[in-house]
C-alpha cells in the first residue's frame, strides 16, 4: 500500500530512521526534504542528549549478608506454617491477631515489592498461555503452599528474592491486565499494607505466619482478585 | 570459601553491567530530572538498588532496560520525597544550568535548551529512542504506555523541537 504525504511525514517524525515508503519518497520531493530535515534534526538531538558523564563513583556496596537482611527484621528461626482458610474474613482475623507486632520494617518490604514488580516487566506480558504444572510445582512446591485453580490463569512463575528469601512470584491475568502475586510464607506482618506507586496499586495481606502481596495496574479492581487469591492459597503446615 | 567465590562472581557481574551501562544510566537520569546533582544522587541510589536486587536479573541481555527501569523508579522516588517545582528555563539553579553550560557549540546549546524545555512526557520517549536506541515497543514497556501513545509523543516532540529551532534561528 502506498503512503500519502501526511502518513509519510507522520511516520518519519515518529522515527526518522524509518526506511519504508520508498515508492512515495522517490516521487515526492517535499517528503524527501522533510525526511532529510528530520534526520538532520535527529543527529543534532543525539549530540545534544549526549551529556558529559561524570566519572563513575560506586556507592558503598553492602556485602551479600547485609543485602539479605535488608530490613533488620527478626528472622523466624523455626518457621511455623499452618494452613489458613481461604476467605478475606480470615485474613482480617489474622490481621487483628497479630496486631502489635512491630518486628517488620513495613516501608522497606512495600518498597522492595514495588521495585521488584517494576524491575521485572517481562513478567507482565499480557498472554493467555499458562505456565506448565511442572514449572508451577517447582516454583511453589508442596512444602510451601497449595494452590487450587481458582487463582486464575497463571502466566508467570518464578522464585524471586524478596527480603532475603526466595519466594514464589506469580502473575495471573486480571480483568484489565496482569496481576502480580507474591507468596511470602514466613513474612509475618501485623496488618495489611497498601502498595502504591505511579503505575501500580495493591496490598500486602497478612495470612497466617506469612503474607501475600497482590500488585496490579491502577485500573485493575483488587477486591475480586484478593478474594480469588485468598481462596486459592493454603500454606502447607 | 564458596560464599566468597559467590560474592566475587556477583561483584564481577555487577561491575560488568555497571561499566557498560553507567553512561546510559546517568544520561537517562539527567534528562529525566534535568539537574546534574540530582541525577548523580539518583544514579547512586539506583546503583545501590541494582546491587541489592542483582539476583533478580536473570537474563543479562535485559540488563540495560532493567537498569534504566531502576533509574526511572529512583527518579520518581526522589521527586516523591522532594516535590521539586517545575523547571523554569529562565530561572535555573546552578545544578540545573550545569547541564546546559557544558556545550561550547551554540547550535548544540540551543538544541539542548530546547530539549530541556520539552514537557517530561515528550522528552523521555525521545531520550529512550535517540540516545538509548530503544524501539517504540520497548519504550512503551519502559513507560507503561501503549505503543500508539509513544508514537504520538515522539511525533510531537520532534515537531516541537523543529519549531523551536526554527524560531531560534530567525531570532
Amino acid at each position: 500500500m502506498t503512503m500519502n504525504c501526511e502518513e509519510y511525514k507522520q511516520t518519519i517524525a515518529e522515527d526518522p530512521n524509518f526506511d519504508g515508503g520508498a515508492g512515495h519518497v522517490s516521487e515526492c520531493a517535499e517528503c524527501r526534504t522533510y525526511r532529510d530535515e528530520m534526520r538532520a534534526l535527529d543527529v543534532k538531538i543525539g549530540h545534544a542528549l549526549a551529556l558529559k558523564v561524570p566519572d563513575l563513583v560506586l556507592p558503598d556496596l553492602p556485602d551479600l549478608e547485609n543485602v539479605v537482611s535488608l530490613s533488620n527484621r527478626r528472622r523466624l528461626s523455626t518457621p511455623t506454617w499452618f494452613a489458613v482458610a481461604a476467605t478475606v474474613l480470615l485474613a482480617v482475623f489474622f490481621s487483628m491477631r497479630f496486631a502489635g507486632d512491630d518486628s517488620v520494617d513495613y516501608e522497606s518490604l512495600a518498597d522492595e515489592i514495588l521495585a521488584h514488580v517494576s524491575h521485572e516487566p517481562s513478567a507482565l506480558w499480557i498472554t493467555d498461555v499458562a505456565v506448565s504444572d511442572d514449572h508451577l510445582h517447582e516454583v511453589v512446591p508442596a512444602n510451601i503452599a497449595e494452590l487450587d485453580e481458582s487463582a486464575g490463569l497463571i502466566t508467570f512463575a518464578a522464585s524471586c528474592p524478596i527480603n532475603g528469601r526466595n519466594v514464589p512470584h506469580l502473575v495471573i491475568q486480571g480483568q484489565h491486565g496482569p496481576v502480580t502475586i507474591i507468596l511470602m510464607p514466613d513474612e509475618k506482618i501485623s496488618s495489611a499494607i497498601a502498595l502504591n506507586d505511579e503505575n501500580h496499586h495493591g496490598v500486602i495481606l497478612p495470612v497466617g505466619d506469612g503474607s501475600i502481596a497482590i500488585v496490579a495496574g491502577l485500573d485493575e479492581p483488587l477486591d475480586e482478585v484478593q478474594k480469588q487469591v485468598l481462596q486459592s492459597v493454603v500454606w502447607s503446615t | 570459601m564458596q560464599g566468597s567465590n559467590t560474592e566475587e562472581r556477583r561483584r564481577q557481574r555487577f561491575d560488568q553491567k555497571v561499566g557498560v551501562f553507567h553512561q546510559d544510566m546517568y544520561r537517562y537520569a539527567a534528562w529525566l530530572c534535568r539537574d546534574k546533582a540530582i541525577a548523580e544522587d539518583v544514579v547512586q541510589e539506583a546503583l545501590l538498588r541494582a546491587w541489592k536486587s542483582l539476583d533478580a536479573l536473570r537474563d543479562d541481555a535485559a540488563a540495560k532496560p532493567w537498569l534504566l527501569t531502576i533509574v526511572r523508579r529512583e527518579n520518581a522516588r526522589y521527586f516523591e520525597r522532594k516535590r521539586i517545582e517545575t523547571v523554569d528555563i529562565d530561572n535555573l539553579t546552578a545544578s540545573q544550568s550545569a547541564l546546559l553550560s557544558e556545550q561550547p557549540d551554540d547550535d548544540l546549546s540551543d538544541m539542548r535548551e530546547a530539549i530541556f524545555s520539552l514537557e517530561d512526557d515528550y522528552r523521555e520517549p525521545l531520550v529512550l529512542q535517540v540516545l538509548m536506541g530503544f524501539s517504540t515497543n520497548e519504550i512503551a514497556k519502559q513507560m507503561g504506555l501503549k505503543q500508539g501513545a509513544v508514537l504520538t509523543r515522539l511525533h510531537r516532540a520532534r515537531t516541537k523541537l523543529k519549531g523551536t529551532m526554527q524560531a531560534m534561528a530567525t531570532d
